[in-house]
């Protein structure tokens, strides 16, 4: 009866998955969806091998970002459903439904798991893994899958069991802390946390590796089943009037959108820290790939150009801070525009995400130094295509810039836009460094047309959305 | 005077009928229901009628302005409470007012006297600096009905006004919008609450299928008549039916 019961919610479950994400990847074009992560998997995969990156560090990162995955996943399914709220309106997932079936929410949990990682396994690993074909990895396929799904669950069971804790109150947090003390111990005393991980079965199979490997997740996944309590809730927030004071700092905001906008990302999670916080992993990031391409090239680039061109991207991820916690059906009961409403996410968009990028623009060029001609050009590169991302996310996804990563044709659209944009740059920045006048000049003018294409992507996105909206 | 007219109002979105010719016209002064069941098309009349959706074909009025042409002056003119929408998450409802206060032009001062007002009408004066998204749905239901008026609106828009409210803040509700109707000011209310729409609407709209299938004054139901025998006549329902399927 029990084995039926999980077997019935696993086929359901399942379905539910299935039918989310075909809503979210526009119904017909999911179908397209493995085959998609298949091509730009072995694209990526090419693309590294050919950049002279050993295969192993390729197979030890992928192992990486598929932790960082199940790691996200587990916090979609037990925490994200505010974001997901923004994309597909009221959300309730058979995960949530122990108040409502006589159902307990461990087996739900459970059920959940087990489902994520058939699922992902099957529908999004499988094809990733594939891709490796193309770069002559064949023969390690099988393996290289099994232990992707084994780090994505991983990955799951973490943030799961982090999360289950975390309903427990103080003592679950002592137990947390313990457990992150402990490792800490271990690492510092020369245990390698990543022999206790399925990385390791993939870097030298042998049953002991598989033990390892194997322990953790079950023991993560038991001890989040058994503690997660369904029923916890946190208390209310509560906080003084900060609307008025607020609007009358901002001089150019009569009608208070941009202090509502202003607001909404300060008072979600993370606050205002997040932007930086977002904006300083891609110069991270991009800091470390400038060092690549300084020695894959065997030139030193222009760390003014290369920085202004990928700290542009910061863009995107700054509107999807001004427009995640936001709808726009609020605003339609209101005597106010459409063109007002973005006009106030494009001006709360320069109050947050410019200076973001432009300081760290300065941090860049300060650490690594650059010729005065070409930060003067990377800091117009800079707001040249923070602008035009700006306009073309709002052009192509209106107040839903999250639906770029559901939706493969949008996304395809867009990455096409964004690259047009700055791979012309970065080949610049990387190997034609120092940069001469010439150069310079033509990378100017490139930034005043990119700049000015955005503002009128924009300026064409309103019309376009407001016809959308108002068709319903 | 009339507040709202509309002509052979006409919407569908892909191959389904919201709307198909609906033509019905609210005078000043009324407390006027749309009635129907669940699907029929009241939320979407409600939508083009304050110009958030245009309609395929048709022509609407909406207190002297063209909502389709105009839709921003005509959501100056009047208030909107829509069946879906909650008050910003991350505002608190204080804040929440203050924006709306922003957007609507209205003066601080009395705006805050408006929103002390009715936040003791609906009996929710301690969550006032608590953020929305901390409020439960029925909280969050007095905030967005105090917004609907706090600009003292002449006509109003509600979309299931009584939703997630306890027994006697929706007595207080009801008697708010009796009063508020006796000032001269018109309601357009859409509802499938059949009780509501008998005790406090001057007249009752059927709408089915998109079309208006019936009118009707509660006040001048004859003896052992019942709005809900009227509903039924217009709709082609059945309770005992309904009954059977279930048994």
């Amino acid at each position: 009866m029990a084995g039926t019961l999980s077997r019935r919610l696993f086929v359901e479950m399942f379905r539910e998955e299935f039918r989310l994400h075909a809503r979210l990847f526009g119904g017909r074009r999911f179908a397209a969806f493995p085959l998609f992560v298949a091509l730009v998997g072995a694209g990526a995969v090419r693309l590294l091998v050919e950049a002279g990156i050993d295969p192993e560090a390729t197979t030890a990162g992928f192992h990486a970002l598929v932790f960082a995955f199940g790691l996200h996943t587990g916090s979609i399914g037990l925490v994200g459903r505010d974001a997901m709220r923004d994309l597909l309106g009221d959300l309730t997932l058979l995960v949530f439904s122990a108040r409502t079936l006589p159902l307990s929410s461990r087996r739900l949990l459970g059920v959940f798991l087990v489902k994520d990682a058939v699922y992902y396994a099957a529908l999004f690993l499988a094809p990733l893994s594939v891709g490796f074909l193309a770069v002559g990895l064949g023969l390690h396929v099988a393996l290289l899958w099994a232990t992707i799904t084994a780090t994505f669950l991983l990955g799951i069971a973490v943030t799961m069991a982090a999360i289950a804790l975390s309903t427990r109150g103080a003592p679950g947090w002592s137990v947390l802390l313990g457990l992150a003390v402990a490792a800490g111990l271990a690492w510092t005393a020369g245990v390698d946390p990543v022999g206790f991980t399925p990385y390791a079965v993939y870097e030298a199979p042998s049953l002991g590796a598989v033990v390892r490997a194997v322990v953790p997740i079950v023991a993560l996944s038991v001890l989040g089943i058994a503690t997660y309590d369904a029923t916890t809730t946190s208390p209310s927030r509560t906080a003084g009037n900060a609307f008025e004071s607020w609007r009358a700092r901002l001089w150019f905001d009569a009608d208070g959108l941009v202090t509502k906008s202003l607001l909404d990302v300060a008072r979600s999670s993370g606050g205002f820290t997040k932007v930086p916080f977002s904006a300083g992993i891609l110069f991270l990031v991009s800091v470390g790939m400038v060092d690549l391409a300084g020695r894959l090239a065997g030139v030193d680039p222009s760390i003014a150009v290369s920085m202004g061109a990928i700290l542009g991207l910061t863009a995107f991820t700054t509107y999807n801070w001004l427009t995640q916690f936001d709808a726009l059906g609020i605003y339609l009961l209101y005597p106010i525009s459409l063109r007002a409403v973005f006009g106030a996410k494009f001006r709360a968009f320069l109050v947050l995400g410019l200076p973001t990028a432009l300081g760290y623009f300065a941090i860049a060029v300060a650490w690594r130094g650059s010729p005065a001609g070409e930060v003067a050009v990377g800091a117009v590169l800079l707001v040249g295509l923070q602008l035009y991302l700006f306009g073309l996310t709002v052009y192509l996804a209106g107040f839903r810039p999250n639906e770029f990563l559901f939706d493969t044709v949008l996304f395809a659209a867009f990455t096409a836009a964004v690259a047009a944009g700055i791979v012309p740059v970065l080949i610049v920045g990387f190997v034609l460094a120092p940069v001469d006048a010439v150069a310079l000049a033509a990378l100017a003018l490139l930034a005043a047309v990119l700049g000015g294409a955005g503002v009128g992507l924009y300026r064409r996105a309103v019309p376009r959305w407001r016809r959308r909206y108002r068709a319903g | 005077m009339t507040a709202i007219r509309t002509e052979g109002l006409r919407k569908t979105y892909g191959d389904v009928t919201a709307l198909a010719d609906l033509s019905f016209t609210v005078e000043t002064g009324e407390l006027f229901a749309l009635l129907g069941p669940n699907g029929a098309g009241k939320t979407t009349t409600i939508e083009i009628l304050t110009g958030q959706l245009v309609p395929d074909a048709g022509t609407v009025e909406v207190v002297d302005t063209d909502p389709t042409a105009e839709p921003v002056e005509t959501r100056r003119r009047v208030g909107i409470l829509p069946e879906q929408e909650s008050p910003p998450s991350f505002l608190t409802p204080r804040e929440y007012f203050d924006f709306v206060g922003s957007v609507r032009g209205l003066d601080p001062a009395p705006l805050r006297d408006r929103v002390e007002t009715w936040a003791e009408r609906l009996s929710y004066t301690e969550k006032l600096d608590t953020l929305n998204t901390d409020l439960s749905r029925g909280q969050q239901q007095k905030v967005m009905i105090t917004q609907a008026f706090l600009h003292d609106p002449d006509l109003v828009f509600i979309d299931e006004p009584l939703a997630n409210l306890d027994p006697i803040v929706q007595e207080r509700v009801k008697r708010f919008l009796a009063r508020y109707r006796d000032d001269g000011n018109t309601v357009f209310l859409s509802t499938h609450d059949i009780d509501v729409a008998e005790e406090i609407c001057s007249r009752v709209g059927i709408v089915s299928e998109g079309r208006l299938v019936g009118e009707r004054e509660p006040g001048a139901l004859g003896r052992g008549e019942s709005l809900l025998d009227t509903f039924l006549d217009s709709v082609g329902g059945s309770i005992e039916a309904t009954a059977e399927a279930t048994d």
